[in-house]
């Protein structure tokens, strides 16, 4: 095998990597820093001092640079997904089988649902942590860099291996004009067991790409976890001394929630792949009907499966939370009943697992039992919506682009919040169960609060980020675009759960042309907006505005300039000065606020 | 101006009441039959519930934007946030006692013997026998990608649709050859997820004739949205009549019908007078 290798192609390596050595050892700062020894220089995408070019990227172990990894990952994650979201709705544009065939479109569906749950919204909040919870909390970097780095690092290489079956097809077909044998790439099939991965379907299924696909999840689910403690433990530990409990801001209060979810859900997706894995690879009878029998993956993956569905919104809750009273010009409303609310939903989101099998003849006793948890764990959501509207009553709201983006989520979740609690009444469920009528529900959440959600931490942080202000009337028409896009994509989709027609049909009786139409229609509309957010970033992170005042959203005057923008003031001064100090120094930002706060009783108002 | 501003509130919650009609009118009236009844009016029961809270608050939400928007100058000064432990008390407390009252019209529902049924097998499953004297009693299996209907105590099996008689009770076991399916029937409110190695009953009884669309509700393989049937319900002497053209036609088996079943049955099939729950 070795000598088969080019002698030429030896040396190239041999003379990449020397190469790569010497840059690196050359490109290094020579003071080594708390976070980890090879902090840059400076962050983000415009620091006037360059930075030691790409293979800083690799080698960082700063949690502003791996949190931009993790939020161009996750984006490039959930532009892939969205292509497969597109082309389900070109798809059910007509009710015959015009574009893809039923196989592929499977195929979509399942690749859709894994790449948007687990490697779009989890790493882009996994990425904004990372860049604004140690500013927040004031801590020098992530309690554990190195393992925020590996955390990072494992994510590409498990959604190439859960997404292979797409990649080795175009491989094969690219190679297969070569004199290679390409069969082996072409027995991975694009994966069309629909992302709950039933049994026994998912077992007998017979495409390798099923197992390759198991391992990648598994290894995204040991990225996710390992990113959970490192927040946890972060949030315990790295406070300083005078940031209690009761001043906690409420992202972090969220994050940390949300990473008690994942450290316990997790590890339990991760075993219970593994099982899959057995009883597909080496004929383990863990799910087969002479063993453990085909609903206990349905337990065990709904035991995951629904604090899954809060890992996912938690975060986004967060956000809100933190974004809307900087554009209301006064605190949160109730800061101490939402954050018990988010306590509240991590604690009942381990009992209502079983409110997805309500139709597979579970004992109705124990349905009813499942049904008064589903419908409690719609109070603390109430609750926060509640608080978030009163947060806005008597304030001065600016209807800046974040704010809009907020004011839609609000307004998308009331909607697929109270569809929730229909599915939570048994009897409701049974007819509505696995009909567009579910789709809907959490569509109407996660594109009608999550990315609202991103996407006003995108536009509120983008200064802080890359130093520079990005178009804020194309930002606020792109909102504006989302919120509409959401309603007209989703709301058909209930109504076509009330007439019956069941989800992953990629074909499907002709009556219902009409409503499927219309919420094609809502998809272009989100893919249009979609792709002017994108415009907006790039454009803006290139040529836009630089930002010389740290105070882009007028925060000090209602006194809640908070500890990240003090950071970036700072860092502005710095750069002003011309000074290359290239830590910022929690002590002088901790300091920094404490004068701030004695001059103004309502400053800091985030974490109070 | 307190007074016009009372008359505003009440028109709107008026208005909001208002709302609730035509969209419960699209959710559909209950009918076909017991379960579907059931189902359908506590559906409506919730919606009447559901619609005005979900304009109400979506109403202030846009109220409060509209309100308190700033136009640039002349704004009132944001007033600073002190907390309400009686306003957050009150609204938790309300919307507790919106969803006992969902919780409670949802169990009376469920408690109904045609909506669910308690399992008498060893897998909490639901084995045949036990139906009272009168009732019809059909096996349904399921298996890639098609179903096959056997009714007991009569010689009866069919695959290309089932055909119930109205007014008496059914009782279907459902049960699946291969993977999981569900045995799905909009028409008639009935969902029973069809689980390898277990049989579930549906205990129900149809009330209205014609023909209702049955669906596979559970991801199933390359032929799930395919998988696809009729429902018919007849009356009593049509009933009588078919069993005794199908115990005679199934001698000579596999005649005119077999083509009927699965793939190119029910998506052009135009006969489907009552597909989903509409009225």
């Amino acid at each position: 095998m070795l000598e088969t290798i080019p002698g030429v192609v030896v040396a190239a390596v041999i003379a990449a990597a020397l190469l790569a050595y010497y840059r690196l050892r050359s490109g290094r700062p020579a003071r080594s820093f708390a976070d980890g020894g090879t902090a840059s220089v400076t962050v983000g995408l415009t620091g006037t001092e360059k930075p030691a070019g790409l293979l800083r990227w690799f080698t960082t172990v700063d949690h502003k640079d791996i949190g931009l990894l993790y939020i161009l990952f996750g984006t490039a994650a959930a532009l892939w997904g969205a292509t497969d979201a597109m082309m389900i709705r070109t798809e059910l544009l007509v009710p015959e089988t015009a574009i893809w065939n039923v196989e592929t479109y499977n195929a979509v569906f399942t690749t859709h649902g894994f790449t948007m749950l687990f490697f779009f919204v989890t790493p882009v909040f996994t990425g904004i942590a990372n860049y604004v919870l140690p500013l927040l909390l004031g801590a020098d970097d992530l309690a554990f860099p190195r393992i925020n780095a590996i955390a990072f690092w494992l994510l590409p290489p498990s959604l190439l291996l859960v997404r292979g079956g797409l990649i080795t097809d175009v491989m094969g077909m690219v190679l297969g004009v070569l004199p290679l044998d390409v069969s082996a790439l072409e027995a991975l099939e694009p994966v069309g067991m629909g992302w709950t991965m039933y049994t026994p379907l998912s077992v007998e299924m017979a495409n390798p790409q099923i197992s390759v696909a198991l391992l990648g999840l598994h290894l995204s689910g040991v990225a996710t976890t390992m990113a959970a403690i490192n927040f946890i433990v972060t949030v315990l530990t790295e406070r300083p001394d005078d940031l209690g409990w009761d001043r906690l801001d409420i992202f972090s209060w969220n994050i940390l929630v949300t990473s008690g979810l994942i450290l316990l859900a997790f590890p339990l997706l991760g075993s219970t792949l593994i099982m899959l894995l057995l009883d597909r690879n080496f004929g383990t009878t863990f799910f087969a009907i002479e063993g453990g029998g085909p609903m206990l993956w349905q337990h065990l993956f709904w035991f995951f499966g629904h604090p899954e569905v809060y890992i996912l919104v938690l975060p986004a809750f967060g956000l809100i939370s933190l974004i809307l009273p900087k554009f209301c010009g006064r605190r949160l409303f109730g800061f101490r009943f939402i954050v018990y609310s988010t306590i509240a939903i991590g604690v009942m989101s381990f009992g209502v697992w079983a409110h997805h099998m309500f139709a597979t003849g579970m004992d109705p006793r124990l349905r009813a039992s499942f049904m008064a948890v589903s419908l409690a764990i719609a109070i603390p959501s109430a609750i926060k919506e509640f608080n978030w509207i009163a947060t806005m009553w008597n304030g001065r709201l600016r209807l800046d682009a974040p704010l809009i983006c907020i004011i839609g989520g609000l307004s998308t979740f009331v909607v697929g919040g109270i569809t929730g609690v229909f599915l939570a009444a048994v009897p409701v469920d049974l007819v509505l169960h696995d009909t567009h009528y579910v789709v809907g529900h959490f569509h109407l959440i996660v594109v009608g609060v999550i990315p609202l959600a991103m996407i006003a931490a995108s536009y509120y942080w983008f200064p802080l980020i890359t130093g520079r202000m990005y178009n804020q009337r194309l930002a606020r028409v792109q909102s504006l675009l989302l919120v509409v896009g959401s309603f007209v994509t989703f709301l058909p989709l209930l109504v076509l759960g009330y007439e019956g027609m069941p989800r992953r049909y990629g074909v499907y009786p002709a009556e219902f042309i009409t409503l499927n139409q219309i919420a094609s229609l809502g998809a272009l509309v989100l893919g249009v907006s979609v792709v002017l957010w994108l415009v907006n970033m790039v454009q803006s992170a290139r040529v836009g505005p630089v930002v010389r005042d740290a105070d882009v959203w007028n925060l000090k005057e209602t006194g809640q300039f908070t500890r990240e923008w003090q950071w970036f003031e700072e860092r502005l001064e710095e750069r002003r000065d011309g000074s290359t100090r290239p830590e910022s120094s929690p002590e002088r930002t901790r300091a920094g606020e404490d004068t701030d706060s004695d001059s103004d009783s309502d400053s800091d108002s985030g974490s109070d | 101006m307190r007074r016009t501003h009372r008359a505003a509130v009440a028109a709107v919650l008026f208005g909001v009441a208002l709302a609730a009609v035509p969209i419960v009118a699209v959710a559909g009236s209950g009918s076909g039959s017991v379960t579907n009844q059931l189902i359908r009016r506590l559906n409506r029961q919730l919606l009447y519930l559901a619609v005005p809270i979900a304009v109400l608050v979506e109403v202030i939400l846009l109220y409060t934007v509209w309100r308190f928007r700033s136009d640039g100058n002349g704004d009132a000064e944001p007033r600073p946030t002190r907390e309400n432990r009686q306003l957050e008390i009150t609204w938790t407390i309300a919307t507790a006692i919106v969803l006992l009252f969902v919780g409670t019209a949802s169990f009376h529902a469920l408690a109904h013997p045609a909506v669910s049924t308690l399992p008498n097998g060893p897998h909490g499953g639901q084995e045949p026998g036990g139906a009272p004297e009168g009732a019809v009693e059909v096996n349904v299996t399921t298996e890639q990608w098609e179903y096959t209907f056997e009714y007991l105590d009569e010689d009866v099996t069919t695959d290309d649709e089932l055909v119930l008689p109205a007014n008496r009770p059914v009782y279907l076991y459902v049960t699946s050859e291969d993977v999981i399916h569900s045995v799905h029937v909009p028409g008639l409110g009935l969902k029973q997820d069809a689980v390898p190695g277990e049989t579930h009953l549906i205990r129900t009884e149809p009330t209205e004739t014609g023909e209702y669309r049955l669906y596979c509700a559970e991801l199933c393989g390359e032929g799930h949205p395919e998988m696809l049937s009729t429902v018919r319900v007849v009356d009593e002497d049509g009933y009588e009549s078919w069993l005794t053209e199908r115990a005679d036609g199934d001698a000579d088996s596999g005649s005119d019908d077999e083509s009927g079943n699965g793939a190119d049955d029910g998506s052009d099939n135009e006969s489907t007078d009552r597909v989903g729950g509409g009225p």
